[in-house]
């Protein structure tokens, strides 16, 4: 009798099981592709912080080898078109047109304008992750503005102040050249580009359809590649020097000024101390300028079978704290005013810098050439002109080939 | 029996052939996947109208040339030492392999880094010894590059040729050379009436063999300079692998990997016609 009975209860417990729990179902799964610069960094503080808050939703994080983008990007599109893509991941405005091309792409508008977190993020980001059809496919999650190092003792020692346009940088990339020592860490391999634009669309030319072939870029970019060629003030590996190249020579004294962004602000503190600050990069006579804009951001595939689930997580990670503890791990900045407001992860006169040059940021034109253009065209053309073998305007035309036939 | 063997090369070799020549006759664009119209030769015809085509060629001649031959050179002599007896010769002959053993990126970024313009273990030697009046950027003019990346798949490749050398002398039977003494043979008559005649079929082989992997080897190369600066060290395959891989477009890519594996061919069939004769 008492064994009947216990099997009795035992069955009706397990039959109102279900009942008792509503809502214990199967979380839903997303995939995130991620990459960090920093390869001990992990997002796993992050994906425990949110599935604690949104216990519905499990994030698998697979981080994926950047390869300088190329590998990180071709990862994704063959991923997509093998229908095995993951459900968001971590993008970047030069492979925007293709994924448009390839439909790979959900618009966040109607998710965007019903999100609370939307008005901690300022218009100006917001304006450079509209795509040319008008849709925001892109959230933003992080980001940099090139802006110039300058060594403010070096500068001191010849009575010289911070350039502040292209007449004054030259005149301070001169005095500040000589014997082992130049003016101007110029990076002119891998990712060149970044840096080259403040110097091409700074004086009113914009990277669009007849941009690169106007007479502002054309003088602009004449201009850039003299600093090499005629006046000398660049160290003569520039045609090939790389991230590694500008900011060892930066750290080690052989260069006094170079263009890069906050993700190295804390490293030169550490070498410098006081004596380093960074500054927009110059600009021209009307005043006008370009700073090139680095985004981070993610995106919601259109394949995904849990897109609410993908947008809750992207969403999340652009939200005020959260973006904060994000940007811990990537090195750079946060996209929301609140997380900004108490910044504390790189000195002031860094963040101030890449604020102020938040209204003349720019990107590269939108189109799906603009990979090729980062990765072969730009390095190729211009490492050309460097070494004289073509005319600067040659480059000129060769990019505005490309982009526009 | 044959039918597994003859499968697992239709498999193996076949088919991936088979598909590049059918994507290098249409326009596949990587992110366009939706749309890949059948276009004929265009691709060829664009791929040998293009001068950086003919350029990358260029320099792939120079770059197969060069290589092969210094690695020979080097992986001969290498060969000839390790053959006479010494002491710790056991050490020396393991230790010639290290290059050979490690990853071409490896072997890549460490020459990078050997050759930098700012902070490059050679340029410092050169200069403190007074043969370099100051640092030379070696992978940044056009006129060195070229040599620096030979310089890496130089070390990388002549242990391949030691080895295979040295397998080579030890079979040749030590009675020739005491007889051709006895006969009066000086060093040099031994090393070409016996050495040379003895490894004849083996340098062969390994040259051919060695002349396939270098002129269809780009790691090295993307990895020390990308083809550049500009494209004086852009050879056919990176040419090939660029195309296909930066620019997306996987038919023009097929296309030039086609046109590289015919000029290959004529090695190629040199090679298959020497292993059948043997």
């Amino acid at each position: 009798m008492k064994r009947r009975t216990l099997l009795t209860g035992a069955t009706a417990t397990l039959a109102a099981a279900p009942l008792a729990r509503p809502h214990a179902q199967k979380p839903v799964t997303i995939r995130w592709w991620y990459h960090f610069d920093d390869p001990k960094a992990t997002p796993d503080e992050l994906v425990a912080a949110f599935e604690k808050e949104n216990p519905g939703i499990k994030v698998e994080a697979e981080n994926i080898p950047w390869g300088g983008g190329g590998d990180y990007d071709n990862r994704l599109y063959t991923s997509i078109i093998a229908n095995n893509g993951p459900d968001t991941a971590m993008v970047k405005f030069n492979n925007l047109a293709r994924l448009i091309e390839m439909d790979a792409l959900t618009p966040l508008d109607k998710w965007i304008d019903a999100w609370p977190g939307k008005s901690d993020i300022t218009t100006d980001l917001w304006r450079l992750h509209t795509a040319p059809d008008g849709k925001r496919y892109y959230m933003p999650l992080q980001y940099v503005v090139l802006y110039l190092y300058v060594r403010l003792d070096l500068l001191a020692k010849q009575n010289l102040k911070v350039p502040t346009n292209f007449d004054e940088f030259l005149v301070a990339a001169k005095a500040l050249t000589g014997g082992e020592q130049w003016g101007f860490g110029m990076r002119g391999g891998s990712g060149g580009h970044d840096s080259w634009m403040p110097f091409a669309f700074g004086t009113g030319a914009k990277p669009m359809k007849g941009g690169f072939v106007s007479p502002a870029a054309l003088a602009q970019n004449r201009f850039f590649i003299d600093l090499h060629r005629e006046h000398k003030v660049t160290p003569p590996s520039a045609p090939t020097d790389a991230f590694l190249q500008i900011v060892n020579n930066l750290k080690a004294g052989r260069v006094a000024m170079t263009v890069h962004h906050i993700s190295t602000a804390n490293t030169m503190v550490e070498t410098f101390g006081d004596s380093i600050t960074a500054v927009p990069v110059p600009r021209g006579p009307n005043g006008t300028g370009f700073a090139t804009f680095g985004d981070g951001s993610t995106c919601v595939f259109s394949a995904s079978k849990n897109p609410e689930a993908a947008w809750k997580w992207i969403s999340w990670l652009s939200t005020g704290p959260n973006n904060v503890l994000y940007n811990k791990a990537a090195g750079q900045l946060t996209v929301t005013t609140s997380g900004a407001a108490n910044w504390a992860l790189h000195p002031k006169r860094f963040v101030d810098a890449t604020v102020q040059s938040l209204p003349i940021a720019g990107v590269l034109p939108n189109l799906p050439q603009t990979a090729d253009f980062t990765r072969v065209v730009w390095p190729q053309n211009t490492q050309k002109a460097l070494l004289g073998q073509i005319q600067p305007d040659e480059m000129m035309q060769a990019f505005e080939k490309l982009f526009y036939g | 029996m044959l039918a597994p063997a003859l499968a697992a090369a239709a498999i193996l070799v076949l088919l991936p052939v088979l598909d590049t020549l059918w994507l290098s006759l249409h326009d596949v664009i990587l992110y366009r996947p939706r749309s890949r119209p059948f276009i004929g030769l265009a691709n060829y015809t664009r791929a040998l109208t293009d001068p950086v085509f003919w350029e990358s060629l260029g320099n792939s001649l120079v770059w197969v040339i060069c290589a092969v031959s210094l690695q020979f050179t080097l992986g001969f002599a290498t060969a000839l030492l390790l053959n006479r007896s010494f002491a710790w010769r056991g050490i020396a002959r393991a230790l010639v392999v290290v290059p050979w053993a490690l990853p071409s990126v490896i072997i890549g970024l460490i020459w990078t880094w050997m050759l930098d313009f700012n902070l490059g273990v050679l340029n410092n030697i050169g200069v403190m010894l007074g043969i370099l009046p100051h640092s030379v950027p070696w992978l940044a003019q056009s006129s060195t590059a070229m040599g620096g990346v030979i310089l890496a798949v130089v070390w990388q490749g002549f242990p391949f040729f030691a080895v295979t050398l040295l397998a080579g002398l030890q079979a040749i039977p030590g009675e020739l050379y005491e007889a051709a003494s006895i006969d009066g043979a000086g060093a040099w008559g031994k090393f070409r009436h016996i050495t040379l005649p003895g490894l004849a079929g083996v340098i062969a082989t390994a040259l051919l063999l060695r002349m396939i992997w270098v002129a269809n080897s780009l790691d090295l190369i993307l990895v020390m300079t990308g083809g550049g600066p500009g494209t004086a060290t852009q050879t056919l395959p990176l040419h090939a692998f660029l195309t296909a891989w930066s620019g997306g477009n996987y038919g023009q890519g097929s296309a030039l990997a086609v046109l590289l594996t015919l000029l290959l061919l004529g090695v190629v069939v040199t090679y298959v016609w020497r292993s059948r004769a043997e």
